[in-house]
């Protein structure tokens, strides 16, 4: 893959952290610096990355509206990275436009899985209408779901809702999206209804709905459907 | 009219006294010619003895002078006229008057020195029993409600009220509670008393009595209570700066404790550490790639280690401040359970995890995260104090007020007498071999689960090891 090409901004006040991702990365991409947000949002107008990684404990400008105003001109994915405890500064940056979160100290192994998904093209539907992951298998054309071999049945609903787990498949979706998504505006903080439609839908096509591989929790902000 | 009452009440015994002489001296007048002066006078007496002790002083005399000129008229001849022949007799008519007299005043005063002491006997015991009342209490409401009641039996009142200037605001009691008074700020009160302390002036006592104001030994009793209730207040204040003083004295004990050990904890995974990774530095150390990987994957693990730690740590400073938030959300159980295994996949992989969770579970409020990081506690500990290869049982189902998930291992178990101290601070179970770690994960769980109104509690297996339950409400 020339993913040498690739282009990605580090966002972070901790040169300890810059340097461990330049390390970790600079092999397969094309790093860019900044150490805080007003370097960020002038990188991201002149190197012109494809992905950016942005810590929100900044020291001038909030993580969350470095998001907002970069999403006022630019569709470039962001990852945001935080630390612990801190789901609803994570919940807000990705209402505000961010693609995905990484929690504080995070392994590189879960940065690559975050970067390539953020990577992915989002419109699955035209490029690929199979989507394969495991034992899970989808045709989005036929409406086929078919689970260890097995073809499912699903409730409109769920079908929804995997399709647009799918979407954004790789990437995080916060309850409030995915309710907003599937059931609209209204129904914004019914988690419930959400609640209730995931453990159907793995109850259906997870081998072990106890300990799903397919639909992943994401604690405190939203669901994952994982690839590959 | 009440002028009128209240006169007419005051002459009644006057009258009395009057009449009570005027029907002896008919009785006798009867037997008058057989009757010797003497015999006369002393029985004139007794009108004048029992009007004076059981009206006062004042009817008393009444009888003395209306049985002199009684006693002159009547039985002193000539007969019928107030005038006196015999000169031994004025000799006795005074003597009478002296003697009546006397015996008024004599009687009077016992009297009424019985009833002052009466009266003084019951000031004591209200007193007593206001002290008694006070004894037992150290809560200053509790202080004012008793001085209220007692204040308002004592006296009779309509209403009262005890104001006290205390922090952070002004506390008013009232005793009824209702006022009857239709507003007390309209009504001045009958009596009002300060309550003033060693410094300063901490309120005062109002009573309302419409039908009569305070008489001077009431005024006097009520400023003992007030200096009674100052006592009590100033106690109760001096228990609480006591108590105070003890939780400060006790939490800078473990606030030592916790350094002590937080120091210790924090730099054993740092030496494991600092040791794997100037051994890979080291040019002098020889090392194949077997266990360049093994000294990399030590590191790894004790950083993932200090990592829980920090977040221990953590979560225990948020729960003592109070500033742990929680984000009640319906969630389904399963959902923590399986986020829990993930979170630790890592350990959990050399062990078998056997999962009984009853169907059709009812979704629950809990704050994911939070609950989350119980059974990740939980777990880890059972993982500690179990055998490397042993089975983690984990079983959820649901009562009637309660969702219970049960957590067993198959370890040491837990000694009875400890099960209930497992949960507080830095308690470490006495075991030979110290799995690490600053006690503090099971009472964090337990802050966890208090602050969701739920229950913890441990017991042990009977084939052997540790059962740790938590109930959670449902709704």
């Amino acid at each position: 893959m020339a993913d040498s090409n690739i282009r990605v901004l580090i966002v972070d006040d901790e040169r300890s952290i810059r340097r461990f991702l330049r390390t970790a990365l600079g092999g397969q991409f094309l790093i860019f610096e900044a150490a805080n947000g007003t370097d960020a949002l002038a990188a991201a107008a002149s190197d012109r990355p494809d992905v950016v990684i942005l810590d929100l404990g900044l020291p001038d400008i909030d993580g969350i509206e470095v998001t907002r105003r970069l999403r006022e001109w630019s569709q470039v994915p962001i990852i945001v990275v935080s630390v612990r405890d801190q789901e609803a500064d994570k919940i807000a940056a990705l209402d505000a436009g961010a693609d995905d979160y990484l929690t504080k100290p995070f392994g590189v192994g879960e940065l690559m899985a975050r970067l390539r998904a953020a990577l992915r093209r989002s419109s699955q539907t035209e490029s690929e209408p199979i989507f394969t992951a495991g034992d899970l298998t989808v045709d989005l054309n036929l409406r086929e779901v078919r689970s260890r071999g097995q073809e499912v049945s699903l409730t409109p609903t769920e079908y929804d809702l995997l399709k647009t787990l799918i979407k954004y498949a790789g990437k995080v979706l916060t309850h409030r999206q995915l309710l907003r998504t599937v059931w609209g505006e209204a129904y914004e903080s019914d988690t419930h209804i959400l609640q209730v439609n995931i453990s159907n839908l793995r109850q259906k096509i997870e081998s072990d709905p106890a300990r799903p591989v397919h639909i992943v929790t994401e604690p405190g902000v939203g669901y994952r459907l994982k690839i590959g | 009219m009440n002028q009128v009452n209240s006169l007419s009440r005051k002459a009644f015994p006057y009258v009395l006294a009057f009449l009570f002489t005027i029907i002896v001296t008919f009785v006798l007048l009867p037997f008058r010619d057989g009757l010797q002066i003497a015999t006369v006078v002393l029985v004139y007496l007794l009108p004048v003895g029992a009007s004076a002790a059981l009206w006062g002083l004042g009817p008393g005399i009444i009888s003395a002078l209306a049985s002199f000129l009684l006693l002159n008229y009547f039985y002193l001849p000539p007969y019928g006229t107030l005038a006196v022949h015999d000169t031994q007799d004025i000799l006795v008519l005074l003597m009478f008057l002296l003697l009546t007299v006397s015996v008024s005043q004599l009687v009077g005063s016992m009297t009424r020195s019985l009833a002052v002491a009466r009266e003084q006997e019951h000031e004591i015991s209200r007193l007593y029993e206001l002290s008694l009342a006070f004894s037992k209490l150290h809560r200053e409401s509790d202080i004012l409600n008793a001085l209220a009641l007692q204040t308002s039996e004592t006296f009779q009142a309509d209403q009262t009220e005890v104001f006290i200037e205390s922090t952070p605001q002004p506390k008013l009691t009232r005793f009824p509670e209702a006022a009857s008074l239709n507003d007390t700020r309209v009504v001045p009160p009958t009596a009002v008393v300060p309550l003033q302390g060693n410094q300063r002036l901490l309120g005062e006592i109002r009573l309302w009595r419409v039908a009569s104001p305070l008489n001077a030994s009431e005024e006097r009793l009520l400023q003992t209570f007030a200096r009674q209730s100052v006592l009590a207040l100033e106690r109760a204040q001096l228990v609480t700066s006591e108590n105070r003083a003890r939780l400060l004295e006790e939490s800078d004990r473990m606030k030592s404790a916790l350094l002590a050990s937080v120091s210790h904890e924090l730099r054993t995974p740092l030496a494991t550490i600092t040791g794997a990774l100037s051994s890979l530095l080291d040019e002098e150390i020889i090392l194949d790639d077997d266990a360049r990987t093994s000294l990399i994957e030590t590191a790894s693990e004790e950083a993932d280690r200090l990592n829980r730690l920090v977040g221990n740590l953590l979560d225990m400073t948020r729960l003592e401040a109070g500033s742990m938030h929680i984000k009640l959300e319906s969630h389904d159980i399963q959902d923590v359970i399986g986020s829990t295994l993930e979170e630790l996949k890592l350990q959990l992989r050399e062990r078998p995890v056997m999962l009984d969770l009853a169907a059709g579970l009812p979704q629950v409020k809990v704050d994911f995260v939070l609950i989350e990081r119980v059974l990740v506690n939980i777990i880890d500990n059972a993982l500690k104090y179990s055998p490397p290869d042993s089975a983690i049982e984990i079983q959820a189902g649901v009562g009637e007020q309660f969702m219970v998930v049960k957590v067993a291992d198959h370890g040491i178990g837990i000694p009875p007498e400890d099960l209930q101290q497992v949960f507080e601070k830095f308690f470490r179970v006495k075991r030979p071999s110290s799995a690490g770690g600053t006690g503090l994960g099971l009472s964090i769980c337990k802050g966890i689960i208090q602050a969701h109104h739920g229950l913890i509690a441990a017991e042990n297996r009977p084939g052997g090891g540790t059962i740790i339950s938590i109930a959670l409400p449902l709704t």
